[in-house]
């Protein structure tokens, strides 16, 4: 009873530890045995190649989020607060949360996909047998890959966003400009800039590590490698939606409420 | 000599193949029969230390490779090649790159030494034209070929391990495939564990002839001793 009870137990949490023990192993290899190379390799692939996408989402956002809060806040006579509310909203959640989700459709997919395909070609067995170990050759480049061009595309679509919500206060809103940009500079804060950077880096890892942990596992035909890519997708996007709230509120635990 | 002695593999708790005894002498070929889930594959993973025995042991060559440590294993698998089911080329390099990785991973050689060393293994397998080629552009016979001609690139090998190297492919290439293998055994004098299940190659590339059925190995021997087991098994094996 008891031991079959500790087994149930020890099954569900056995992608946890094998999550655990290929981030760590991965981690080690970046910094031990930094493979230069395959990195670049895949900061283009995963970064360089989201740039239309990413950018995209982030100047709609922007437009849309100056058109929103415009309406909401006129009727206050609030206006003058147009620039401090967007940036704020942009960089502390949306541009970061939004980013990374479109990413998420994009990489986690693709790599899930990559290494679950393969996994079930044996391709991975090949590289062990040829004395090459999977987590230094394949996971450690694409954690490294995640963790630098998330942050950069994540900032660049934010500053993107702002660009496309100051048109829109401007154009729609009789904004001047100057008076906008006072607001975007008033928001630029402690606060908000570690949200800014923090969050896209941490997403950056979800991404990437939850694509290789799906990827790794997946044995089987071209079935399990969709069945293992739709899950891995699915995942990173929880996990992403549940860290973004995680860390807002670790942040505002830092910093309290002083915006 | 390879020796299986009592030989478990599995995977889990679960016992795939037990109680195996094998024996290949120096230089000489053994073709693993079975049907498919049999286990086949698995005993070469036991070979290659992918797999630890659950019980007995493997020895090749007075090792015991089930007690070889990490970075032992490495030394070890570099005199063994290694042909998967399917060739398992890395398909987002070219041949010459999948010939080469393993040089470019554990040596200082410098370009050309490599280049070198992979044209004449292409040059062995009858494949030079391919080198900057894409797996994915190749027929399931050229795979193999390159699969083989990667297996060989660390050095000369001591041991070679097909998975089912003719699987799925026309009766002229299996030919040629059979033929190849037979060319790797005399010229380099390597141990062979040819894994299929089809009779005629076995016939072609064998000394040696090992059934798996249940579980367990029941008849091990030459291609006499097999055309003269009255085992209904091996009898239903050899009228197809
Ligand atoms: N990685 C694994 N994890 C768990 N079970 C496995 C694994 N690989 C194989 N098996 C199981 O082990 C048994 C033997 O598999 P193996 O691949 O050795 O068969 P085989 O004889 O090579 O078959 P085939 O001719 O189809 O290649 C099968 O029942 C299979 O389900
Ligand atoms: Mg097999």
């Amino acid at each position: 009873m008891m031991t079959l009870f500790l087994e149930k137990a020890l099954r569900f949490f056995e992608p946890v530890g094998s999550f655990v023990l290929m981030v760590s192993r991965g981690f080690r290899f970046m910094f031990s045995r930094f493979r230069i190379g395959d990195t670049l390799i895949q900061m283009d692939r995963i970064g360089v190649g989201s740039i239309p996408i990413v950018f995209l989402a982030s100047i709609f956002a922007g437009l849309d989020m100056a058109l929103q809060f415009e309406v909401v806040m006129a009727p206050y006579g609030a206006k003058a607060l147009l620039g401090k509310v967007v940036t704020t909203s942009i960089i502390r959640d949306m541009g970061p949360v939004l980013a990374s989700l479109v990413m998420s459709a994009r990489v986690t997919a693709g790599i899930a996909s990559e290494l679950g395909m393969m996994n079930s070609t044996q391709q991975i067995d090949a590289l062990r047998v040829m004395g090459v170990d999977p987590l230094d050759r394949l996971v450690a480049p694409r954690l490294a890959a995640g963790l630098v061009m998330m942050p950069i595309l994540s900032i660049v679509g934010d500053f993107l966003a702002l660009l496309a919500g100051l048109g829109i206060s401007v154009a729609v809103g009789h904004v001047p400009a100057p008076l906008f940009w006072s607001g975007v500079r008033d928001a630029l804060t402690a606060q908000n800039l570690t949200n800014a950077f923090l969050k896209p880096l941490f997403f950056g890892f979800i991404l990437t590590s939850i694509g290789c942990h799906y990827g790794m596992r997946t044995s089987g035909g071209a079935y399990e490698v969709g069945r293992s890519t739709t899950k891995a997708v699915v995942a990173a996007a929880v996990w992403i939606l549940i860290s973004n709230f995680l860390i807002s509120k670790l942040l505002i635990n830092i910093w309290g409420l002083s915006a | 000599m390879i020796r299986f002695e009592h030989v478990a593999l599995g995977y889990a708790d679960r016992p795939v193949v037990q109680d195996v005894d094998l024996e290949v002498p120096d230089g000489k070929t053994m073709v693993i029969l079975g049907d498919s889930g049999s286990g086949k594959s698995t005993l070469l993973k036991g070979v290659l230390g992918i797999l630890k025995p659950q019980a007995g042991q493997i020895e090749v060559n007075g090792s015991n490779v089930g007690d070889l440590e990490e970075n032992e294993l490495l030394a070890y698998r570099q005199r063994i090649g290694m042909v998967f089911q399917e060739g398992a080329l890395f398909d987002s390099l070219t041949v010459g790159e999948n010939i080469g990785f393993w040089l470019w991973e554990h040596t200082d050689w410098n370009d050309e030494k490599i280049e070198e060393r992979i044209r004449t293994l292409l040059r062995f397998v009858g494949l030079e034209s391919v080198i900057d080629k894409r797996p994915d552009e190749l027929s399931g016979g050229m795979k193999r070929r390159v699969a083989i001609a990667r297996s060989m690139a660390p050095q000369d090998p001591l041991v070679m391990l097909y998975d089912e190297p003719t699987t799925g492919l026309d009766p002229f290439t299996s030919r040629s495939i059979c033929d190849l293998i037979r060319q790797v055994q005399s010229e380099f004098q390597v141990m062979s564990l040819v894994v299929t299940h089809d009779l005629h190659d076995a016939f072609r590339v064998g000394d040696l002839f090992s059934f798996i059925h249940d579980s367990r190995v029941i008849l091990t021997g030459n291609r006499e001793k097999i055309e003269r087991s009255d085992d209904p098994f091996i009898r239903t094996f050899l009228s197809t």
